[in-house]
């Protein structure tokens, strides 16, 4: 009945009359992006507000993300690339010891292999505190074996330095093999827990997030009853009057996502001078692991997403108290 | 352009607001509704955009029968139909253009049609100089032609209107009174609802008069006196 033209979803299906569909689809969602644009621009402070109370809760688990990927190459850095100390039996002398630390050399998964003679083990027991005494005692008897400092190659993963440590304890001349593997199970079945606890924490936020999105947007659908009862008189569809809250959703998610992935980079840059001194410290096995792009680029993306789910769940049922 | 056949609507509550009525409006003529408050009026202007479903009887609308426009048909069939109120409803943290607008975004017309359509509807209810302003610094008699603007912009075969002149002194209802014969003359079908009897005395259109819910009078143009 009206010269205008019909709105998209309900014109026939010919083909110039597709084109036309497009057009006006093009044309809805071109209108109602930058409407909503205009209205969350159109009062900043409450905009303000619900994107920082949403990108503070994405933020958080970003952060956790970050200290748990900081104290997992921690632990690399310490645990793995640790010296293993290994002891031969006591009848081992000195050539033997050699000719074990020429096989252990060549191994492809060994650094270095450094030969400690008992005389040197005794020399550096001697400077230790409270030794010395107890060191008399033995009467120029010298007990203790010779010691092999076995230094890992350092990218060996878990797997194959436990292989490494198992192959030293197998050696016939090998009485006992001091590594960190106790330590560093430990350590790894805590960063199994903080990787759950991050995730956990990640879901709740993402659902907290998610809530926040829908109260402004439920708040902002009741506050425009009048506006929304004027469309449908109009001739306005459910999905017309629907899409500007939902792309206002898409908004809130966009920004909130910059803003945590920002927050985050502000952290892992505040992070990067003490963990440099750390590494300093650790004679440079350190490094600061950042958060990687893919998931600074996630972040926002999937933030709108989030955005756009509560205002979709939202509006499907405010929209039709206001209707 | 309208016919109702026989349309009774009984409101929960069991107020029956219209009853058996019959009448038909052809394509281009202008007509008044009357009667006391309460006469069902606005119930029969709320059956025409189906705000409101008849309980009983027939409805046919530029040869469509509303009973078989469903929920989702709704949309299409109020985009062809120009609604003024008596309150005008204009969204009033926009601009005069952009309420006018509306109807045209609603019905996906690319942006450089729609200033130039909004203009022309602006022009027509001598507004053109106040695209800019918000609805609120008007008057009384400008909202109403603002609202009006609005209900012809898509240039809707049908328009509609309950208690246009309600708010406004004599001098501004003859004014807006003027504009709906003036659409009639380029061949829109008015229906206007309205109790102002002595102004519609002087519109010489036809007259429907209700009472109760039941046509009374039926008076054509050329016997108003």
């Amino acid at each position: 009945m009206s010269a205008a033209a019909p709105e998209t979803a309900e014109a026939p299906r010919s083909g110039r009359s597709r084109a036309r569909r497009v057009a006006g689809w093009r044309e809805h969602h071109g209108w109602s992006a930058a409407a909503s644009l205009r209205r969350l621009a159109g009062r900043p402070v409450g905009t303000f507000l619900t994107v920082a109370v949403m990108g503070l809760a994405l933020a958080l688990p970003l952060a956790f993300y970050l200290l748990l990927a900081n104290v997992q190459s921690l632990g690399d850095g310490l645990g793995r690339n640790a010296a293993v100390s290994v002891f031969l039996k006591p009848d081992q002398a000195g050539p033997q010891a050699e000719l074990l630390a020429k096989t252990l050399r060549e191994r492809a998964d060994v650094a270095a292999v450094a030969v400690k003679t008992p005389q040197q083990g005794m020399d550096e027991l001697a400077t230790m505190q409270g030794f010395s005494g107890a060191l008399h005692a033995l009467d120029e008897h010298n007990p203790l074996p010779y010691v092999l400092e076995v230094t890992p190659r350092a990218d060996l993963d878990a797997a194959a330095f436990e292989r490494l440590s198992a192959d030293l304890r197998g050696e016939r001349a090998v009485d006992l093999v001091q590594d960190s593997g106790q330590w560093r199970q430990r350590l790894d079945a805590l960063l199994a827990l903080g990787r759950r606890i991050v995730e956990a924490l990640a879901l709740l936020l993402a659902v907290a997030a998610l809530l926040v999105v829908g109260n402004t947007v439920r708040v902002d659908i009741a506050s425009r009853s009048e506006e929304i009862g004027v469309l449908t008189l109009m001739g306005a569809s459910h999905a017309f009057v629907r899409r500007p809250y939902l792309y206002a959703g898409i908004w809130y998610g966009l920004f909130a996502g910059v803003l945590a992935v920002l927050l985050a980079l502000a952290v892992e840059w505040a992070l990067a001078g003490p963990v440099a001194q750390l590494g300093q410290v650790y004679g440079g096995r350190l490094r600061l692991g950042g958060l990687p792009p893919w998931l600074l680029l996630a972040t926002p993306l999937a933030s709108a997403l989030l955005g756009w789910l509560g205002a979709r769940l939202v509006s499907a049922w405010q929209l039709r108290k206001a209707a | 352009m309208i016919r109702f056949d026989q349309v009774s609507k009984r409101y929960e509550g069991g107020h029956e607001a219209l009853s058996q009525l019959s009448f038909e409006v052809a394509d281009g003529e202008m007509a008044f509704v009357t009667g006391h408050s309460g006469a069902g009026k606005s119930t029969l202007l709320k059956l025409i955009a189906l705000i409101e479903r008849p309980s009983h009887g027939q409805i046919v609308l530029d040869g469509q029968s509303l009973s078989k426009v469903r929920r989702g048909g709704i949309p299409r069939l109020r985009r062809g139909i120009g609604m003024v109120f008596q309150d005008h409803r204009l969204l009033m943290d926009r601009t005069v253009f952009a309420n006018v607008e509306l109807p045209l975004v609603i019905g996906a017309v690319a942006p450089a049609e729609r200033a130039r359509r909004v203009r022309a509807a602006l022009e027509k209810v001598g507004l053109l100089d106040y695209e800019r302003q918000l609805p609120a610094s008007l008057s009384a008699g400008e909202q109403q032609r603002v609202g009006i603007a609005r209900a012809i912009v898509a240039r809707p075969k049908l328009l509609i209107a309950d208690e246009p002149t309600g708010n406004l002194d004599p001098q501004l209802a003859v004014e807006i009174m003027g504009l709906f014969a003036e659409f009639q003359q380029l061949g829109t079908t008015v229906l206007v609802a309205s109790h102002d009897l002595p102004l519609i005395k002087r519109m010489k259109k036809r007259v429907v008069v209700l009472d109760h819910g039941r046509l009374v009078a039926d008076v054509a143009a050329s016997e108003v006196q």
